[in-house]
């Protein structure tokens, strides 16, 4: 934590900060977080709506993998047919309970509707501005989501075998881990909207190839030569990894994934830098 | 000493260009057809610290962009800007600590909280302690008479109380150059004329630099003494109000005075012309437009 404010009124002003105030960075990122979720707060009930959505999905993979799994205890690519399940239930939920519309589809209409200019001008990092305020989405609907999948996998696939209850608080870090690297390269696409007309359709391929490769199926499905390509990209740290580990934990596999995923949020972390430095440069905004 | 000092400031677009129909439309995909628009070409001019300053001009001249230059968010490709001492290209965060913005047609309040909440927020934003973002609503509160609605969503606030809570959402930290863009757009009278009051007050306590730009001219002449006209990217005058009236009394005296002469007619001695801005301003864009 910088203390720019404890030397002198002139190191402030070239540090960036308010002169005699104690300069802590994060505590504009956590007052725009507390701020989304006090606004998200009053629309609780309308993520709820969500809920037949995700219940349908749920729905349907069970009796996939129902019919996909004729004899007990059989394994499909190393998974039981509640760990298959689960491990779905578990990637749905990190996917309708994160939402990453302020990512993409705010960032873009920001940046080509002008309104990037009216939030630049404040003193905080446009894109931390942005990842503080998806947080703040999440934290409310991913909780109500994961309630959801554990009363539907409960009541409809059983108790998931060999769940550690202790290993939670390692797992929901992997969980956020993962929403946070999604979010960070949902916005580094979104920001290709500087240069771009529209960089939906870039969104829109990054968004199937998680969904298809991630969410509905895990990597082992997937034929052996094409699996450690797979685990190379974002994918593992966004939703695979974190999912595996809720299905079948241990703690090396935890390790692993951490180191994976710090790997990726700080590669990440410097692309969507570099891209907005750049980006930020070819704004135009005309019209008022 | 200056607030703001601007020296020979450019700015170009490029911007795309489409014959019209289908047929114009597949052949922008293959040889897409750029042009370029000065937007800014060679302003210069400086404002004292507590000067209350109007930049006007016509749809188009170039006053936002100007303004986008000032406040960090647009970089420009020629010439210095210097405000409160700070290079916004190079210290836009930095500079936001200086400097307030308001944007009569653009919200930057959280429309779904309270004014208050808002006010805690901004004041975060601008690294103020608890304490001093309290006392700091406290005194804007009871400045912009606040107290009745400061608990009320903003989204269902009237549009006088938000712009009220715009501009105190603006002056939460001090701000030593504050850029008013069309403050008073949509209010009603009565309304315009709190906000006007609020401004020059503010102006007067805290000696904060007003940098107005506005198609008022009620706002114009209520609150600046001095006034600089672009046009197409170029300043065309930057003069005094109180000069640019007694110029233009002047002209239209001699106009009348040559006129009555050619046709023969006495004159009337003695006899005030009473020339309002808006029809300086009006006879200034139109010349302008003629060339």
């Amino acid at each position: 934590m910088g203390k720019c404010g404890d030397k002198s009124v002139s190191m402030n002003i070239k540090g960036g900060c308010r002169a005699g105030v104690r300069f802590r960075p994060w505590r504009k990122y956590a007052v725009i977080y507390r701020s989304v979720l006090m606004e998200n707060l009053q629309y609780a009930a309308n993520v709820a709506m969500g809920f037949f959505t995700y219940f349908v999905f749920i729905f349907i993979f069970i009796k996939l993998w129902g019919y996909m799994y004729r004899m007990p205890g059989e394994l499909i690519a190393g998974y039981t047919k509640e760990q298959m399940i689960w491990y779905v239930m578990m990637t749905e939920m990190m996917l309708f309970g994160s939402n990453a519309a302020s990512v993409a589809g705010e960032v873009a209409r920001d940046i080509r509707g002008g309104n990037i200019a009216y939030l630049m001008n404040k003193p905080y990092h446009y894109t931390l501005y942005i990842l503080s305020k998806y947080s703040g989405e999440w934290s409310i609907r991913l909780p109500m989501y994961a309630l959801l999948a554990v009363v539907i996998g409960t009541v409809m696939v059983g108790p998931l075998p060999c769940f550690r209850l202790t290993a939670v608080p390692a797992m929901a870090v992997c969980v956020v881990m993962g929403l946070t690297i999604h979010a960070v390269f949902k916005l580094c696409i979104s920001l290709f909207s500087f240069w771009i007309e529209d960089a939906r359709p870039f969104q829109w391929l990054y968004d199937k190839l998680i969904l298809v490769v991630g969410v509905m199926f895990p990597v082992e499905i997937f034929p052996r030569t094409l699996q450690p390509l797979l685990k190379m990209t974002p994918i593992y740290t966004v939703c695979y990894g974190p999912a595996k580990l809720i299905v079948d934990f241990s703690p090396e596999k935890c390790l692993e994934i951490l180191a994976a995923q710090i790997l990726y949020l700080t590669a990440g972390g410097v692309l969507m830098t570099l891209i907005y430095r750049r980006g930020v440069k070819k704004l135009y905004v005309n019209g008022g | 000493m200056q607030a703001i000092t601007v020296e020979n400031l450019s700015k170009t677009f490029r911007v795309k260009r489409k014959e019209k129909g289908m047929r114009g439309s597949l052949k922008a995909i293959i040889h897409p057809r750029t042009e370029e628009i000065r937007a800014v070409n060679g302003v210069s001019f400086s404002v004292d610290k507590g000067e209350m300053l109007a930049f006007i001009g016509p749809n188009g001249a170039g006053k936002s962009t100007t303004i986008k230059m000032l406040t960090g968010i647009l970089y420009p490709d020629g010439g210095r800007v210097e405000v409160m001492g700070i290079d916004p290209t190079k210290k836009r965060r930095q500079l936001a600590y200086q400097i307030g913005t308001v944007f009569g047609q653009k919200e930057q309040l959280w429309t779904h909280l309270t004014p208050y909440d808002n006010f805690r927020f901004f004041g975060a934003i601008y690294d103020l302690s608890d304490r001093e973002t309290e006392k700091r609503i406290e005194e804007l509160s009871e400045r912009f008479t606040l107290r009745d609605f400061i608990d009320t969503p903003v989204r269902n606030l009237s549009l006088g109380q938000r712009i009220r809570c715009e501009i105190v959402a603006s002056l939460i930290h001090k701000p030593k150059v504050l850029f008013l863009d069309e403050p008073t757009i949509g209010l009603d009278p009565v309304v315009k004329e709190n906000v006007r009051a609020l401004i020059k007050q503010m102006n007067r306590e805290e000696h904060t630099t007003i940098f107005l730009t506005s198609h008022d001219v009620g706002d114009i002449e209520k609150l600046c003494r001095r006034i600089i006209i672009v046009n197409d990217g170029q300043i065309v005058l930057d003069d005094s109000v109180e000069q640019l009236k007694n110029h233009y009394q002047d002209k239209m005296a001699a106009d009348i005075h040559a006129c009555n002469n050619e046709h023969g007619k006495a004159e009337k001695n003695g006899e005030s012309l009473n020339v309002s801005l808006e029809e300086i301003l009006v006879d200034i864009y139109r010349s302008e437009e003629d060339g």
